[in-house]
């Protein structure tokens, strides 16, 4: 059961890697998820003891498996879930402003800006100094 | 004891209700600097307790001992919270007096500050992931205010390899239960000396990647010139003067309190990697043209010296840690927020910073340079006294050097305006790049740089904490102070 699980956090986890190193801003944020599900796998892994449920009321002298690890994870895929939800916010936001999901291209643009501070001129890309004014929220 | 919840509870509370509102509002704008104001208070009276009574303890939500979770302030902790919640308060007011330009700005910003002080004021290491990621996740927010295209980008990368290091804690902390059982710091501290060496090594190394990110230690830095460089003057200040902090403390806590052992055993790879850091964030400094990256490789830099102090350890070695993160979150906050603006008196507010990033007194970059050469004397053998010495004399001599490059580039041009440095170059003036800064705005600089001398001239309450924090460290688990 041991291997088994350990064998199961390995493939996520790689599979998550392997899917960060993609071009595609959706496969890099997918990534992300699996790996910070095979991390809480890992957690997951440290309550593999035998026992009865932690339910109230406890069975009198029977070893009772351990609530702690069940709880902890909880909060992790609570916490994982709205991190998958700020990123694909994030992605949207970079579709929005660059119309493009590769990496290449989005790096293409951080490369220009990087070339434009050394000499010296503005960071921004496409909007020019007084052409698109900055995006403001309506109230 | 109500009062160990005060500094994570007001911000928190008042971040939620502020999300609602549109944080635009002058109104709500002060009110959040209202509320940090309140929390930052709370800090200093939790602090002045804490140095004269020894640590505080409490079980949130009324528990029994040894169920609930732990709240736990000693010296390290208050140290960290205290400088943290005053960077926050600085940049916040910077912010709000230039004009918030997103609804969420103020919510985000409380909500950074409850992280950090839940962070620094918890006994539990997953309570520590817990808020860790609540600070966290609002500084991925943070990162792309003012959405220009660059700031969305550098929102990204900081959100993805930030998110990795987050994981990779994930891990340690699950591994630190694994062989412990248990949660709690103390507990944690004392069961894991009896656990085999080879586990106990790959969770330190696990901690020290994922800290090392957050601090953007030398092999681990490639995130930070794009983050620090795009981002919004006000954010970066928060980012390298507060959110760094997670870091130091982290390793100063997980290494000094938790794996004093490992920390031991690994000091020389900590060393090295804090040379390596010295050396590649002030070499690429000097190379740099423009403020905002020539500050974001010297925060690089800096963060070497912290590692250095740490690897050395000791008493002195650990009062000299703290010292420097305390003192390198004020010149961060000083430097970053003076190089968004442009007018009379902001040339003095920088050249104070970056006499302080040079260690030249006054300014209290000398007392971190004082302590770090003590530590380089206290060391056994002469040689590595001498390598170090050198070494803290040369990452000295450059920062002097690339600090005053970027003062000459911007401030000392009397035949012409000063040239638009390549951010935007005043974040609050809709006129043309030249024009200066709101008045209001940089007295408020010109006063944090009064602050951060008074610091330096009278250094005694710092040496106070930065002393009682390394004996809560040397005296094992929570000692006393």
């Amino acid at each position: 059961m041991i291997l088994l699980i350990s064998l199961t956090i390995a493939i996520i986890f790689g599979a998550g890697a392997f899917l960060i190193l993609q071009r595609n801003l959706i496969r890099i944020v997918i990534g992300v998820i699996l790996i910070s599900n095979a991390a809480n796998l890992y957690i997951i892994a440290a309550g593999l003891s035998r026992g009865e449920p932690p339910i109230y009321p406890l069975p009198e002298g029977a070893q009772v498996s351990d609530p702690l690890v069940q709880a902890m994870v909880l909060t992790a895929i609570v916490i994982s879930s709205s991190i998958a939800a700020i990123l694909l916010a994030l992605v949207y936001r970079l579709y929005v402003s660059h119309d493009t999901l590769d990496l290449e291209e989005i790096s293409r643009a951080e490369r220009r800006a990087a070339e434009r501070l050394d000499s010296g001129e503005s960071l921004d890309d496409r909007e020019s100094s007084e052409g698109r004014p900055e995006r403001e929220e309506r109230p | 004891m109500t009062l160990l919840s005060l500094p994570i509870g007001i911000t928190w509370v008042l971040g939620t209700v502020l999300a609602m509102l549109d944080g635009r509002r002058p109104l709500v704008g002060w009110l959040s600097v209202a509320g940090l104001g309140a929390s930052f208070v709370s800090v200093i009276v939790l602090s002045v307790t804490v140095v004269q009574n020894g640590p505080l303890e409490m079980v949130a939500g009324g528990w029994p001992e040894g169920v609930g979770i732990q709240l736990r302030a000693d010296v390290l902790g208050v140290t960290f919270a205290l400088v943290s919640s005053a960077v926050i308060f600085f940049a916040l007011v910077y912010e709000v007096m230039g004009g918030v330009r997103s609804r969420t700005f103020p919510a985000f910003v409380l909500f950074v500050n409850t992280g950090l002080m839940g962070i620094f004021l918890t006994g539990d290491i997953f309570n520590f992931y817990v808020f860790f990621e609540i600070s966290m996740v609002a500084a991925y927010v943070l990162t792309g205010y003012r959405e220009r295209d660059y700031q969305v980008r550098a929102a990204f990368i900081f959100a993805i390899v930030n998110l990795i290091g987050s994981v990779i804690f994930l891990v340690a902390v699950g591994g630190l239960y694994h062989l412990t059982g248990s949660l709690d710091m103390q507990i944690v501290a004392e069961r894991i000396t009896q656990a085999e060496l080879a586990p106990t090594v790959s969770i330190a190394a696990a901690i020290l990647v994922a800290f090392g990110l957050k601090l953007g230690l030398f092999p681990f830095h490639y995130w930070l010139p794009a983050v620090y460089v795009g981002s919004h003057a006000s954010v970066v200040a928060i980012l390298s003067g507060a959110l760094a902090n997670i870091g130091g403390y982290g390793l100063l806590r997980f290494g000094g309190d938790i794996l004093p052992e490992v920390l031991a055993l690994g000091a020389p790879v900590i060393i090295i990697l804090g040379t390596a850091s010295i050396i590649y964030g002030a070499l690429q400094a000097v190379s740099r043209r423009s403020p905002a990256e020539v500050m974001a490789y010297s925060a690089i830099g800096q963060v070497g010296y912290i590692l250095i102090a740490l690897g050395i350890g000791g008493p002195i070695g650990f009062a000299a840690a703290v010292l420097y993160a305390v003192v390198n979150s004020l010149n961060k906050l000083l430097l970053f927020l003076a190089i968004g603006l442009r007018g009379p008196l902001v040339g003095v507010a920088f050249a104070i910073g970056a006499f302080s990033v040079a260690g030249v007194p006054p300014a209290p970059g000398f007392l971190g340079k004082l302590a770090l050469f003590r530590t380089g004397l206290e060391m056994e053998s002469l040689a590595n006294s001498i390598a170090l010495v050198t070494l803290i004399f040369l990452g000295g001599a450059l920062s002097f050097l690339y600090s005053f490059q970027v003062y000459q580039r911007v401030y000392m041009k009397p035949d012409q305006t000063p040239p638009a440095p390549p951010m935007q170059t005043d974040p609050f003036s809709a006129g043309g790049p030249n024009k200066p800064s709101p008045l209001a705005v940089r007295g408020m600089v010109v006063v944090l740089a009064a602050l951060v001398v008074a610091v330096g001239v009278w250094p005694e309450p710092l040496l106070v904490l930065s002393d009682g924090a390394a004996a809560v460290l040397a005296g094992g688990a929570g000692g006393a102070p």
